[in-house]
């Protein structure tokens, strides 16, 4: 009972909501890159917010079904096909066994996410299915694995409201919470943070995402290696943010000018290269608000 | 008493000192145990490392003004108990040889030292895990005798083999899989630390105090350490 690799693209991955509680043991967060994407595949199966997902980067992946069942393909336009055929994504879908699902060139977008009804059953690596490539935890699918999963004959035919079904060519503001070293940059540093547009550089993966720009000239390079969160905005010592994501080691070393919230990331994690962003703050109160309902409406919780 | 800042929607960091300093980590250790027994229904993870804790919670529950509100009873309770963090020593056997101490041969020279003085000092000493981090049962330990610190290579390493001993400035650290890494290697342990074996999850953690056995090349091979 499974979908069975044919090809397996340039990078494919099982991912699930993270591996949320192993900063002490010097682990990453990991898990999915764009959680509304995520969450939405999610939902439209009646899955657990946690079941895991097969989040493919860039596209050329093919599957063979192997298994009747539900599925649903969110995320990024990879020119989704099932036996050669345009399938609507962001929806609810029957497969067979025999079906073919291919992805193949980002037309919108960089990740797309495969859900299927009751999640993916790969192995659980310290209390989550979410591959880690640079912690050597789990393995980018190759072509001939098997994904497993269980069988379902519930209908969901679901679908979202278009309205939430995301432009991802769109330029991006991401909102940033003052926090960690904030207030130790300058006035003058803030403004040309807040007030320039940077650019998306090609050094943009799951760690992180390096950004170009105007450079801010600062004192402190190096600080006492502390807790990273995700989003967390680093200013490296050549004057540049780089943008802390799911992958990014546990603690470390820059000084940080804030953490972006995190349902703007999701934003992120869809931009290609050369793309545009600025910043903005954002108070903690209105992004607590903000992630409490998101959380609440995809039944997330600990 | 301790600083505490926002890192985040969801997370906090509290500061318990401005600099590196061996009586914080287990102090740390500690209190990251009591905010887990005291607060678990909230507290999602904790990263200790060096001076800070970095905190996450369930926003869902609790807010950030009422989760640092109880954050401060818990550190104020903590003040008035001493810390009864057990002290733990790991024992690691390393052979510090010149083929597998792909630097030893430069730091003798720069330190003027044989290689017996160096092993005596780098061996000698009981060092303290400050932090866990850059990979998973990656420990930086300190503090090195500043008669052989060094500091990190230029360019770095793009492959260090598992088990590699390095020294940078004055921590020093076991490399536990392949990696990249610009730390000055020293020697390296036969005992495998990667996660090949689930259980070195929980090998090293903060506060914890670590002392390197040094071997010979005989009991290295014979513990199945590799040349």
């Amino acid at each position: 009972m499974s979908f069975k690799v044919v090809k397996s693209g340039f990078l494919t991955t099982v991912q699930d909501y993270g591996r949320l509680s192993h900063g002490k043991h010097g682990m990453s967060q990991s898990g999915v890159m764009d959680e509304h994407a995520y969450c939405w595949g999610n939902h439209l199966l009646n899955n657990h917010f946690n079941d895991a997902t097969v989040e493919i980067t860039f596209g050329g992946v093919e599957l063979e079904t192997q298994i009747d069942t539900f599925i649903a393909v969110t995320g990024a336009d990879l020119n989704f096909k099932i036996n050669n055929r345009p399938v609507q994504m962001w929806h609810g879908i029957r497969v067979s066994k025999g079906d073919v699902l291919s992805w193949g060139n980002p037309k919108k977008g960089i990740r797309a996410y495969l859900a299927v009804k009751g999640g993916f059953n790969t192995s659980v690596l310290f209390d989550s299915r979410s591959v880690n490539l640079r912690e050597n935890i789990g393995n980018k699918l190759c072509d001939g694995d098997q994904l497993p999963c269980v069988g379902h004959d519930e209908e969901v035919y679901q679908f979202i409201p278009p309205k939430y079904i995301p432009n991802y060519s769109q330029d991006i503001t991401l909102r940033l919470l003052p926090s960690y070293q904030f207030n130790e940059f300058s006035i003058n540093q803030r403004d040309l943070f807040f007030n320039q547009t940077y650019t998306i550089t090609n050094a943009n993966d799951r760690t992180g995402c390096r950004l170009s720009g105007a450079p801010i000239v600062i004192k402190k390079e190096r600080m006492i290696s502390e807790g990273i969160s995700y989003g967390s905005v680093e200013i490296a010592t050549d004057g540049l943010p780089i943008i802390l994501l799911k992958d990014a080691p546990s603690i470390g070393g820059y000084p940080k000018i804030g953490t972006v919230f995190s349902l703007d990331l999701a934003k992120l994690a869809q931009r290609q290269p050369n793309s545009k962003l600025r910043f903005e703050l954002m108070s903690i109160r209105d992004a607590q608000k903000e992630r409490k309902k998101f959380n609440d409406f995809f039944e997330i919780g600990f | 008493m301790p600083n505490i800042v926002s890192a985040g929607e969801n997370s906090i960091l509290i500061y318990f000192g401005d600099k590196i300093d061996a009586s914080l980590p287990k102090n740390i250790a500690n209190f990251a145990n009591q905010l887990k027994n005291e607060m678990g229904g909230v507290v999602i993870n904790l990263i200790p490392s060096y001076n800070s804790l970095h905190v996450s919670y369930d926003l869902n529950v609790i807010d950030y003004q009422d989760f640092v509100n109880q954050v401060e009873q818990c550190l104020k309770q903590n003040q008035n108990t001493a810390s009864a963090l057990e002290s733990k020593t790991i024992r690691i056997p390393v052979y510090y040889g010149l083929e597998v101490g792909l630097d030893l041969e430069r730091l003798l020279q720069e330190k003027n030292l044989d290689l017996d003085a160096f092993i005596n000092v780098h061996s000698s000493k009981e060092y303290l895990v400050y932090a866990i981090g850059f990979s998973p049962v990656f420990a930086f330990l300190g503090e090195v005798d500043e008669r052989i610190q060094l500091p990190r290579l230029n360019t770095p390493r793009i492959k260090i083999p598992a088990g590699s001993v390095g020294i940078a400035e004055s921590q020093t650290a076991i490399y536990p899989s392949d990696s990249s890494g610009g730390w000055n290697i020293v020697g390296r342990t036969p005992i495998d630390l990667s996660l090949n074996n689930l259980e070195n999850i929980d090998k090293f953690n903060v506060g914890n105090q670590v002392k390197f056995d040094p071997i010979s090349r005989d009991e290295y091979l014979s513990s199945g350490g590799k040349l």
